[in-house]
């Protein structure tokens, strides 16, 4: 395979990204793919090298022709090797590396004969991988590295506190936002039944249910849902993972289980509808790099309710545009779901403050996204300069 | 302390009047001073009181509240009821002076959340006359029993199994073969759930309301979120030990409410002694300390607790046995603990209490404080786990399979314990009782791992905590409550004694979740802290002193005066039946211990127990024979 032509405009930005997938469902790829469209709404030229696509240029992406995605089908060897190509082939005036796994491959990668180095090269800091794992090998790579643009200020305080060199100034906070094309459809009516018909009233979780991510607080969750006094209220979990079996032991030992209901992987038109009708998103995670679905419950305008920890805390202020928790604090839990159901004042409030979040001029929209990568790779933003 | 049993009917049909009795009787033990019962037409209820505080006729339950909506049979000490007074005025005013009032005009003006504000050991029903609404509420950290079981005709609450089987006419229904694995697993069985399928315990630390038919469980306490705070690593040593000093005279003062005698057992260990030094220290009179010893000196300690009562002051009895007359209690134990009891130091407990009981009514204790503050040496070595933990999985695999590969049995575990994904799974592992022996389970015994418990657990505890915080709020989750605290319920009850536990105090318990686990393990010595508390009161010979094994000589017995005994019960098939134990690995392990090849006493004894609840409890058989003398000598 070789290497991705750009296109010859030689004013616009050329820019490299490194990903580990920009396809699927996840909270990666989902920023992966805002931050492909707002390049190619700022007009560069892009070439994204995703490990974990199919293998292949993508040619049902949703960007325009400037952009080139390029998958290796999970082949680390074809992806390396590709990613030399790529830099022999091409000088990039910005290089974005998406994941920390990646810094000691692109440090490895500048060092070849033929490379030609970016002379912004940016590495993209998500959450958990990066919160304990910057040593040896990979802190030295990070001296290739010029910024560190991180999806929270907690992302980024655990990357100062590991690696105090990079210093304060190559640090950005760069937080994840809801994509124009989410919004196109999530504003689309659904034609899907009411899911307050089957349920009543609901609380709802949108996330993994994963063996290794019991931190997400599900389980505190359920136990706090159990304690609830109006026992007419479900509780609905969106999300597929390994975890199912243990979870629904928990609700037959908290005698929750006619009421809880784990529907596992939904479509896009499912969420929305879940979304909308629901009487509260809660996911009280101890480990969200940022939370997205603290958003999208936002854009919907229904009250989250989170645990103040980590990147959640950039999103979710307790008694402005939610309410939180210390993680597995299950009494806390259990009243802040009950005020959710009876307090309809604080719910109107915590709703009209998060939807200011993620509408107009809101700091988790994407034109304020796009901006936001405007400034990272010294471009103006057309839509912002223009009258 | 006391008995409590009641019936709230879902149908026409409830226990006859006479049947009741027969449950309240079985609490006799538990409550010998007075029998009391309150009936309507939707609920019975009952009560055998064990007096300690207002002896008098105003102190008798079930108590009404003084508006009438409210009934209340209660269990337990509410050791803050008179500072709750000042904040309640009943109408009619206060009656008497007894916690009971307390508690049931609290329940008038705050509802089921009062027990937010109880400093206490409880276990209590409450039935709302009006509303049709039953509570029963359990005290945090599980010192009070109360089981409860549902069923078509009604729900049915008491303090024991053996009232509820009295209550159902005989039988507890079927028994639970998830509770039966994990208790082969574990050695007790978590809650909620208990041996029968119908009965579950209210978990510590929860309420039950029962409206409609409608059940709400309802947590109130909690301590596993709370994080330890690094910031106490830069404070002062000597700050943090006053501030453990000034909760335990607290917890010890706040005990000390009693219009009977009070004592304390003393074994000479760290928590025993500092209880019973803080009593000294505060009490107005001085305690008396009672200690069990032992003729054979590799088991007795009464010469430590002697030099330490002693040197307090204290008055100091000391009842001396012969280990093996401790074998003597077997048929009670069997008896009076009416769920399996793997623990095989409930012999001593029940000798300690049947001697202080010749003597006081209440006896303070010291357990607790090795799970609160690192007592067990499994700790150190889920410490020492650790540092594997930390390696890639891939790596630690690949080491496992080769220490699993040497035929040595210890470097197997530890090759079975590093292939563990988690902390919270390899220190289920570690605690595990089956784990050199897993064929001690049928196949097909149990759909639900015990694992599920310790995870659900652990699922809420404080983010980032070390294996041996993980370890040490795994056990205040289910071992101290489910296991200890019952083995000492029971013990102390069966011989009409109160015991009071000191460090169960919420206060206490909080601060110690708090604590870094430096302060709790530090240079291989356990209980860092509390020995440092402990050395204020007394010298320091006598705090560091080398601890003997206080555990039962379950080993030897097995391989002497009980073995036959043990060979009885194991080869009679019809207690297997319905049981997740496999017989003939049952054999062979007795046979391997016989030997000698292996010291298989833990899981041999906790399955032996669980064979004699199955003979005594549920098939009404009488237990084999044993001469202690003659097998002994």
């Amino acid at each position: 395979m070789s290497a991705v032509a750009l296109a010859p405009e030689a004013s616009r930005r050329r820019v490299l990204l490194v990903l580990t997938e920009v396809m699927s469902h996840g909270g990666i790829q989902r920023f992966n793919r805002t931050l492909l469209t707002a390049l190619d709404e700022l007009g560069a030229s892009v070439v994204a090298l995703s490990l974990n696509d199919t293998d292949g240029v993508v040619t049902d992406s949703p960007f325009s022709e400037r952009v080139t995605v390029l998958g290796f089908g999970r082949s680390k060897v074809r992806f390396a090797a590709g990613v030399a190509r790529q830099l022999a082939a091409e000088r990039f005036d910005v290089l974005f590396i998406g994941h920390i796994h990646f810094a000691t491959l692109m440090a490895a990668a500048h060092c070849l004969p033929r490379a030609k180095r970016a002379p912004r090269v940016m590495l993209i800091a998500h959450g958990q991988e990066v919160w304990e794992s910057i040593r040896g090998g990979t802190r030295r790579a990070l001296g290739d590295v010029t910024d560190v643009v991180s999806v929270s200020a907690f992302t980024q305080e655990r990357i100062l506190a590991q690696a105090p060199e990079l210093g304060a100034r190559r640090l950005h906070v760069f937080p994840n936002a809801l994509a124009a094309s989410w919004i196109q459809w999530a504003d689309q009516g659904s034609a899907l039944q009411d899911p307050s018909e089957i349920y009543g009233r609901y609380f709802l979780s949108v996330t993994r249910i994963s063996v290794s991510e019991r931190t997400k607080g599900l389980v505190a969750a359920l136990e706090a849902f159990a304690t609830l006094t109006d026992r007419s209220v479900h509780y609905v979990v969106a999300g597929s993972g390994d975890d199912v079996t243990f979870l629904r032991w928990v609700t037959q030992q908290l005698g929750v289980e006619e009421r809880v209901h784990f529907r596992g992987s939904v479509s896009d038109l499912e969420l929305v509808s879940l979304y909308r009708k629901s009487a509260g998103f809660v996911l009280p995670s101890g480990q969200e790099g940022f939370g997205i679905v603290f958003l999208e419950a936002m854009y919907f305008g229904i009250p989250v309710l989170a645990a103040a920890e980590k990147g959640a805390n950039d999103v979710v202020s307790d008694g402005v545009t939610g309410l939180t928790v210390p993680f597995g604090d299950v009494i806390g839990l259990a009243r802040s779901m009950t005020r959710f159901l009876e307090d309809e004042t604080l719910c109107q409030r915590l709703v009209a403050n998060g939807r200011a979040l993620v509408t107009g001029d809101g700091p988790f929209t994407f034109a304020a996204f796009r901006q936001r990568t405007a400034a990272l790779i010294d471009v103006p933003d057309p839509v912002r300069a223009s009258p | 302390m006391c008995g409590i049993v009641g019936f709230l009917r879902h149908t026409d049909s409830r226990p006859s009047p006479e049947r009741f009795a027969e449950a309240l009787a079985s609490l006799e033990k538990r409550g010998p001073d007075a029998s009391g019962t309150w009936v309507d037409e939707r609920i019975q209820l009952g009560h055998r009181r064990l007096s300690i505080v207002d002896l008098t006729e105003a102190g008798a339950q079930p108590m009404v509240s003084a508006d009438g909506r409210y009934v209340v049979t209660f269990n337990g000490e509410i050791y803050n009821h008179l500072t709750l007074r000042a904040e309640l005025d009943p109408p009619g005013g206060w009656r008497g002076h007894s916690d009971t009032e307390t508690l049931v005009e609290a329940f008038r003006v705050w509802g089921p959340d009062c027990v937010r504000r109880f400093d206490g050991m409880f276990a209590f029903a409450v039935w709302d006359r009006e509303a049709g609404v039953l509570t029963l509420a359990r005290d945090r950290l599980g010192e009070k029993p109360l089981f409860y079981r549902v069923n078509r005709e009604g729900l049915a609450f008491a303090s024991r199994p053996t009232a509820l089987r009295r209550l159902g006419g005989g039988s507890l229904g079927t028994l639970n073969g998830d509770s039966l694995a994990a208790y082969v697993d574990l050695g007790y069985v978590p809650s909620p759930n208990s041996m029968w399928q119908e009965v579950r315990k209210v978990p510590p630390g929860h309420y039950l309301t029962v409206a409609n038919r409608s059940l709400r469980l309802v947590r109130y306490w909690d301590y596993r979120h709370i994080r330890p705070d690094p910031s106490w690593n830069q404070r002062p040593e000597d700050e943090l030990i006053d501030e453990l000093d000034s909760l335990v005279r607290q917890a010890v003062k706040a005990r000390l409410m009693s219009d009977v005698p009070l004592g304390a057992f003393l074994s000479g260990g760290t928590d025993s002694s500092l209880i019973l030094s803080v009593m000294k220290a505060v009490s107005p009179t001085v305690p008396i300390a009672y200690t069990i010893g032992f003729n054979e000196p590799e088991f007795d300690e009464s010469g430590a607790a002697a030099a330490i009562a002693h040197h307090l002051g204290v008055e100091h009895r000391v009842q001396k046995l012969g280990v093996s007359s401790l074998l003597g209690l077997l048929p009670d134990a069997v008896a009076a603990y009416d769920s399996p009891m793997a623990d095989s130091s409930c012999f001593p407990s029940m000798a300690v209490a049947r001697l202080a009981r010749s003597g006081v009514t209440v006896a303070l204790t010291g357990d607790a404080g090795d799970e609160l503050f690192g007592g067990y040496h499994y700790y150190k070595l889920a410490e020492r786990m650790a540092g594997f933990m930390r390696w890639p999985r891939f790596l630690r695999r690949k080491f496992a399979d080769v220490c699993g590969a040497v035929p040595a049995h210890r470097l197997n575990l530890l090759a079975e314990a590093m292939r563990k994904t988690t902390n919270v799974r390899m220190f289920h592992f570690v605690r595990s009782m089956r784990k050199d022996f897993p064929s001690i389970l049928l196949e097909n015994a149990g759909a639900t791992p015990s694992s599920y418990y310790f995870e659900q657990a652990a699922a809420s505890f404080a983010l980032d905590l070390c294996p041996a915080d993980v370890g040490m709020r795994l056990d205040v989750a289910y071992t101290l409550g489910d296991g200890y605290l019952t083995k000492v319920d029971v013990a102390t009850m069966a011989s009409s004694l109160e015991s009071r536990c000191v460090l169960t105090d919420h206060h206490l318990v909080e601060w110690a979740m708090r604590l870094p686990v430096n302060y709790k393990l530090r240079n291989g010595q356990t209980k860092y802290l509390l020995k440092r508390l402990l050395c204020r009161y007394l010298p320091e010979k006598l705090v560091y002193q080398p601890k003997r094994g206080f555990g039962m000589p379950v080993a030897s017995w097995l391989r002497g005066p009980l073995r036959g005994w043990a060979e009885q019960l194991i080869n009679e098939r019809s207690l297997f039946e319905g049981t997740p134990i496999d017989q003939e690995s049952m054999k062979s392990l007795l046979a391997l211990h016989s030997k000698g090849v292996r010291d298989a006493s833990p899981l041999l004894w906790s399955s032996l127990m669980l064979l004699c609840f199955i003979a005594c409890h549920e098939r009404g058989l009488s237990l084999p024979q044993f001469d202690v003398t003659e097998r002994a000598a």
